[in-house]
């Protein structure tokens, strides 16, 4: 990058964002090799304390970055049962928050927040925000899709609708 | 040209392009002020829009409306962390905010919030007042106990211009989407790591800063 579009980026506006996106994640490839990573578990409906491997191995996996902060996760929600209530055993779903617990916020507040948004799959807690890195995430909700050889298939960080993540699923289904 | 003009043109035309210069004009690795080392980049700290590695924080006095009283930036005698936002904004600042709010977290879990202090700093004075922030403090599940976490307001919408913008090089301008009944902003985002003698050791360029680095940053700074 020349210097002066270094300092254009260092300066203007929303760009800083995309260079580190493009930093972390290169041609793609870094954000696979990441992967499999660990996440710790909690006790939750649909979800029990302990560890997961995201991705799953053996099925399609739609990984939910979120926080109980951010409003569109809570519709996010909504699309991501509605997906998993079509797929069924052929995806698995994780939800992961990188809320770090502690002052205000407890285990029981981020329970709370899932029961009340119907959550009844894997809860993941990232407090180190690893899985946003790996991801090149540059917010939430982000959602990304595995295929069942654990290759990213696609991410966006957005509210993605029930019918787009389905398309996904269905892509990455079809290539298995 | 001064400091301040110099980023006050390079504000207001939105890049800094005019002013000839290269990495190391600074004798870097030799700067007694900071603790990091300089950070791998093709420019001095003195050609970047905003204050940067090795420079002082800017010397001004800002309030923290919800403890009453006011903050004088170079005076704080720990090291603090700064970010620029306002809390209408749905995008960019939840995670600025939220990335303090874990790193704050980390401090509060591990024993050394005593030795770090939290100053994120609205570029809305017209609607981000102290209970309004006292609101924005409870969604973002920020402690409401937490002596080292002061929400920082400009007195007025020309303060903050001069301030965010003109001292602290974070661009901000009013938008009015149409989608939208209120006003919002298109703004750059910076979160600076000042140390306890207020002079920057790290400004992140980034609209997701990584919490672990600032924490790890962070602790090579306090030690």
């Amino acid at each position: 990058m020349n210097r002066r579009r270094f300092l254009t980026a260092a300066g203007g506006l929303g760009l800083t964002g995309a260079s580190a996106w493009v930093l972390r994640n290169g041609l793609g490839s870094d954000a696979d090799s990441a992967f499999p990573m660990q996440v710790d578990t909690m006790d939750a409906p649909g979800s029990e304390a302990g560890r997961a491997r995201v991705p799953a191995s053996d099925t399609v996996t739609i990984l939910d970055l979120f926080a109980t902060w951010c409003s569109p996760c809570v519709e996010q929600m909504d699309a991501l049962e509605a997906v998993r209530q079509s797929y069924g055993d052929d995806v698995t779903t994780i939800s992961v928050t990188n809320e770090r617990l502690g002052g205000s916020l407890t285990k029981s507040d981020v329970r709370e927040w899932w029961r009340d948004n119907d959550g009844a799959w894997t809860l993941g807690l990232d407090p180190d925000s690893e899985l946003m890195s790996a991801l090149g995430a540059g917010g939430i909700p982000h959602v990304a899709v595995f295929d069942a050889d654990g290759s990213i298939r696609w991410q966006e960080t957005s509210l993605s609708d029930a019918e787009t993540i389905g398309e996904r699923v269905d892509a990455a289904l079809d290539d298995a | 040209m001064n400091r301040r003009d110099y980023l006050r043109t390079a504000t207001a035309l939105g890049l800094a392009s005019g002013v000839a210069g290269c990495a190391g004009v600074l004798d870097s690795d030799g700067n007694p002020d900071v603790t990091l080392p300089e950070p791998d980049r093709e420019v001095g700290s003195e050609d970047l829009p905003y204050p940067a590695w090795g420079q002082q924080v800017p010397d001004v006095t800002l309030p923290a409306p919800r403890a009453d009283r006011t903050v004088e930036l170079r005076a704080v005698d720990e090291p603090s962390v700064l970010t620029f936002f306002y809390s209408h904004c749905n995008t960019v600042c939840p995670v600025l905010i939220s990335t303090m709010r874990n790193v704050h977290t980390h401090s509060l879990n591990n024993d050394y919030a005593d030795e770090v202090t939290f100053l994120p700093t609205t570029f809305d004075p017209q609607r981000d007042d102290a209970e309004r922030l006292g609101t924005y403090a409870d969604e973002m599940n920020v402690d409401p106990d937490a002596e080292n976490w002061q929400f920082l307001r400009p007195e007025s919408r020309d303060r903050a211009k001069s301030v965010v913008q003109e001292q602290f090089g974070v661009a901000f301008d009013r938008t009015e989407p149409e989608e939208m009944d209120m006003y919002m902003f298109t703004h750059s985002a910076l979160t600076f790591l000042v140390n306890a003698d207020g002079y920057v050791e790290r400004a992140y360029r980034s609209k997701s800063p990584d919490a672990e680095r600032i924490i790890d940053d962070l602790d090579t700074v306090r030690s």
